[in-house]
């Protein structure tokens, strides 16, 4: 089958879905690749790299879509996009399928499948395909270096034979994919940087990164990502209040704010108010990844960069991705290839659209003439950890009652214990002769005292145990030490024998356990 | 008088020895447990060399020394990592001495028999009171030795008990012999691992069972002797194909119930000795290896009727097919994910001991814990060949016990572990466990190493483990394989690490 990549129609758009690189990894499961004349220029990479990879170069788009079984690209498609489209075609692109139902009916009543690369379900196994953490590790890194082309200073402090530079003081809001990239090139470059989450166990991952987390003094029920997804859900009006007032308190010190706060299909929270851009320094930058979806901060302009009447750039890019290319296009280009992997599991070039897999089926939005978005939650947990069951809490008078019942049910089976043994013992008792009774006590009791006092062994000294008890075992020399003294010749050296074997036994047994035992020692 | 300074050096003996066991519940208790357990020896053995009837003092010593020399090298010179293999291997000397003494005994029946015919009496008689026995003309009975004497005094009641006794006493000290040499053959390498059954399987085993209970009836019947060989060796045969009958990676059941044997076949020598002594012993060592055995079992979630008769079973239906593939990790990789972890848990198994590779976990564990990580070890229970081996291992290589955690206390914590390193374990971090109820584990519990952030497998090749299932964790997402021989994998580690 054929996979072909279109140039991007969207304006200003330079990523490409297919690079020289994965073309030849795609050929590798056997297929064959076709691309749009051009379509690489913006992110790098010129027609003749891809002729070089064995990548078939077409001239317009018509004959692409054409020509492809399976298109792939990075942006939704536009309508025009989409009429080109036939039946049974396999489309393999962002799509945003809850904003763009219109689109979505229309590729599913033409019957074309469309695989939508935001909607990869956030399970470990699809990692490798999740083309939203890829991009949003470019847009954390991006942000951080346009924040700096739009910085006066420097980020790292330095002190010069010309002066102090005091170090830039860098406020990461939201910890996600983004926000880490942020976090981490920004202390690379020598910044100091906080960093703020609602989920506060991400306060680990954060500090990991080398930026300090801004705690809030607040208790309440804490946001468990894991549920979500690993995506933050909406928080209370007190602790967004409380969020604020911290925000508010911080303002004036910091440098730059880069806010990624994002909950899914909702418009971003304002986090970043007018009163906080009124109290930042001149020359201060906010960077707003959250743009696209209103902003965190209101002030943010879409695609623009602005710079407010107190001397504070505001960005708004919503194209972090795109400014870097080469980049984006390399990560997206192996998302791209992951997913074709899961889809070709005969690696003979063929897709086999399997609509069990919960990776495959989660991210197809269109399949055979059908809509089939939103998906039926997946088998896998999105993020393993299981909730734990929470423990009703009983009552005291359950409590009591419970205990009670299990007293009497350990009573009860003692009690039948120590009759069905007691009974045994008294028939053994009607039999036997009087000599062989009082053995026969000592015998009970031993093995009693033996149950009672090995329970309590420690577990790590189980082998110890094993080796004391082995040696002690070697007592049957008693034994032989009082048969050793017989006239017959053939019990004496068979007792010999014994004491021999036993005392092997003993001492090596309790060497053996003293060797084993110095060496416990604590730390 | 004599006598009863003997018995009052046995009840001593028998006081410390129940001290030497219970104090093995915890590290330093134990150390002054071991030399309760080493003078209660001590008097027991010196309270029967000056006791009555004790006729070659002199040798008994000598054999005692020669006994000791051997038991010293034995003791010195053995790898803590063969250690399942010694204890094994010494437990089939107790059950040998145990088939001897009971021999001893039935001979000395025979001979007290011809001597009561030898003076015109029947052994065993009962006298005019109904209730002792008609002993011999005190001239005869003195030249006895002191245990002709015990036999010689009891009623033919008595002398069957006796021989009930001493039946068991050879049957288990037999089959403990037996037992004992393949498990060790199994444990040191000698004799092959898997779960070999001679055609038969256990009706072999049941027969044999069957036909020693019609030998022992004969024998109490009075057939003679050539009962009690026969019997011996049918017990010799049970004892070999019952362990061999069961595979390697149940060999810690075997070996603690091996040692259960070897302390019933003490006490029942005890009974038919009349001394008490050796009942106590053997009803304690003999319920502590019923105890391991149980407490085995359950860390494996197989009844022990199962484990005793061997191997796994077969599966109750289809597996789960494992998807994916196993991801390989080299040194350099394992070393940085090592430099930016800060809680690190070690699930060593039998493969770090066959590597002999504590030695560098020790190393490893150290240099973690300098640089301020956290690094604990996991230890299932069944983990090794014998009971709590791992633990032994690592306190050879100076792993402080505090660090050594148990299944239960840890395996919560795997969730906020940023690294696992599994070090030549299987089944015990099996996944399928808990989530295939068509593996031959299921319901087995398991270290949930797959919890924490990565793992690291360090094994030797692509192989299933002992029971030869896959196990599904090689191929998650967040477990990378580490492949070689661990010693050698993790020297190559250590020298990344400073």
């Amino acid at each position: 089958m054929k996979i072909g990549t279109p140039k991007e129609v969207m304006k200003g758009e330079a990523r490409v879905a297919m690079t020289p690189d994965s073309a030849r990894q795609l050929q590798k499961l056997g297929y064959d690749c076709i691309i749009e004349s051009g379509a690489g220029d913006a992110a790098g990479y010129n027609d003749a790299t891809y002729t070089e990879a064995g990548v078939e170069v077409v001239k317009t788009a018509e004959a692409l879509w054409k020509a492809a079984d399976v298109v792939a690209k990075v942006r939704p498609p536009t309508e025009a996009e989409l009429k080109k489209s036939r039946d049974g075609q396999l489309l393999i692109s962002f799509f945003w399928p809850a904003q763009n139902e219109t689109l979505m009916k229309m590729a599913a009543d033409q019957g074309t499948s469309v695989i939508a690369m935001d909607m990869v379900p956030r399970i470990s196994r699809a990692q490798k395909m999740d083309a939203l953490s890829s991009m949003a590790n470019i847009a954390g890194y991006r942000a951080v270096i346009e924040a700096g082309n739009n910085f006066g200073r420097f980020f790292t402090g330095q002190i010069t034979a010309a002066g102090k530079v005091p170090p830039a003081k860098v406020l990461v809001v939201g910890a996600g994919v983004a926000g880490l990239a942020a976090i981490g090139t920004s202390t690379s470059l020598g910044a100091i940087t906080y960093a703020f989450d609602v989920r506060p166990e991400v306060a680990e991952q954060v500090e990991s990164m080398g930026a300090e987390f801004v705690f809030l003094d607040f208790e309440e029920e804490q946001q468990d990502g894991a549920k979500t997804g690993g995506y933050a859900s909406v928080s209370s009006p007190e602790f967004t209040a409380a969020q604020l007032a911290k925000f508010r308190e911080l303002a004036p010190d910091i440098d730059i704010v880069i806010t990624t706060a994002l909950i899914p299909n909702r418009e971003a929270p304002e986090l970043w108010t007018k009163d906080m851009v009124e109290a930042m320094k001149p020359g201060s930058v906010i960077i707003d990844l959250a743009a696209e979806k209103g902003g965190n901060c209101k002030l943010t302009v879409m695609d623009e960069k602005i710079v407010t009447d107190n001397g504070v750039t505001i960005i708004g890019y919503t194209d972090f991705p795109s400014r870097m290319a080469t980049q984006s296009s390399n990560l997206y280009a192996t998302n791209i290839r992951h997913m074709l992997t899961d889809l070709t599991p005969g690696k003979d070039g063929k897709v086999v659209h399997n609509m069990e897999d919960d990776v495959i089926r989660g991210a197809t939005i269109a399949h055979e003439k059908a809509v089939t978005f939103p998906p039926p939650p997946p088998k896998v947990n999105a993020i393993a950890a299981k909730p734990k069951e929470k423990v009703k809490e009983l009552t005291p008078e359950e409590k009591r009652a419970n205990e009670v019942a299990a007293f009497k049910a350990q009573t009860k089976q003692q009690v039948t214990l120590l009759g069905i043994g007691a009974a045994l013992v008294l028939a053994v008792g009607l039999v036997a002769p009087a000599s062989f009774m009082q053995h026969f006590i000592v015998f009970l009791l031993s093995v009693f005292i033996g149950f009672q006092v090995i329970w309590n062994v420690a577990h790590s000294l189980h082998t110890p145990l094993m080796a004391v008890t082995n040696a002690i075992s070697s007592i049957v020399i008693l034994g032989a030490l009082i048969q050793i003294g017989s006239s017959s010749m053939l019990i004496t050296l068979l007792a010999a024998l014994g004491i021999f074997m036993a005392s092997i036994n003993i001492f090596g047994g309790f060497l053996v356990t003293r060797r084993m035992l110095a060496m416990f020692q604590k730390s | 008088m004599e006598y009863g300074f003997t018995i009052a050096a046995y009840a001593v003996a028998a006081v410390l020895f129940i001290l030497s066991l219970g104090g093995l519940s915890g590290q330093e208790s134990a150390k002054r447990a071991v030399w309760y357990g080493i003078v209660g020896m001590a008097i027991a053995i010196v309270g029967t060399l000056i006791g009555p009837g004790q006729g070659l003092f002199v040798a008994s010593l000598v054999l005692i020394a020669l006994g000791a020399g051997v038991g010293y090298q034995l003791a010195t010179r053995v790898q803590m990592t063969q250690m399942p293999e010694l204890v094994a291997i010494m437990h089939s000397l107790v059950g040998l001495a145990a088939v001897f003494v009971g021999f001893n005994a039935d001979i000395m029946i025979n001979d007290i028999a011809a001597i009561y015919e030898a003076n015109n009496l029947v052994m065993g008689a009962v006298s005019d009171d109904g209730y002792s026995a008609i002993g011999l003309p005190k001239e005869v009975y003195d030249g006895l030795s002191s245990f002709g004497q015990l036999i010689a005094k009891k009623t033919s009641v008595e002398i069957n008990i006796l021989k009930v006794e001493l039946v068991l006493g050879i049957w288990i000290g037999a089959v403990t012999f037996t037992g004992s040499v393949i498990a060790y053959g199994k444990l040191a390498g000698k004799v092959d691992t898997g779960a070999n059954k001679l055609p038969g399987g256990h009706m072999l085993n049941a027969g044999a069972a069957a036909l020693s209970l019609l030998l022992a009836a004969m024998y109490l019947g009075g057939a003679g002797s050539w009962t009690l060989v026969l019997l011996t060796v049918l017990a010799l045969f049970i004892g070999y194909h019952l362990i061999m009958g069961i595979g390697g990676a149940d060999m810690p059941v075997v070996v603690s119930m091996l040692n259960s044997y070897s302390g019933w076949a003490a006490a029942a020598i005890g009974f038919s000795l009349g001394n008490d002594l050796l009942i106590v012993v053997g009803a304690l060592v003999g319920s502590s290896g019923a105890i391991l055995s149980y407490i085995m079992c359950k860390a494996m979630n197989r009844s022990f009727i199962s484990v005793i008769l061997g191997g796994f079973g077969g599966p109750a239906g289809e597996q789960m097919a494992v998807e994916g593939e196993q991801i390989a990790i080299d040194a350099d990789g394992v070393a940085n994910a090592l430099d930016e972890a800060d809680s690190v848990i070690i699930i060593p198994g039998y493969g770090m001991a066959v590597a002999q590779a504590q030695q560098n976990v020790a190393e490893l564990t150290r240099r973690l814990r300098a640089k301020g990580k956290s690094v604990r070890f996991a230890i299932h229970p069944v983990a090794g060949r014998l009971p709590g081996h791992m633990n032994v291992l690592l306190a050879e290589a100076k792993v402080p016990y505090d660090i050594v955690l148990e299944m239960d206390e840890i395996n919560d914590d795997f969730p906020n572990t940023d690294v696992a390193i599994v070090i030549g374990s299987n089944d015990i971090v099996n996944p399928a466990a808990q989530d295939d109820p068509n593996s031959p584990i299921a319901g087995m519990p398991v270290l949930e190493c797959w919890k924490a952030k990565q793992v690291f497998v360090s094994k030797r090749g692509q192989g299933t483990g002992y029971s030869g299932i896959e196990n599904p964790l090689f191929f998650k997402d967040n477990t990378r394989m580490f492949y070689g021989d661990a010693k050698k994998s993790l020297e190559d580690l250590l020298t990344r690490i400073s």
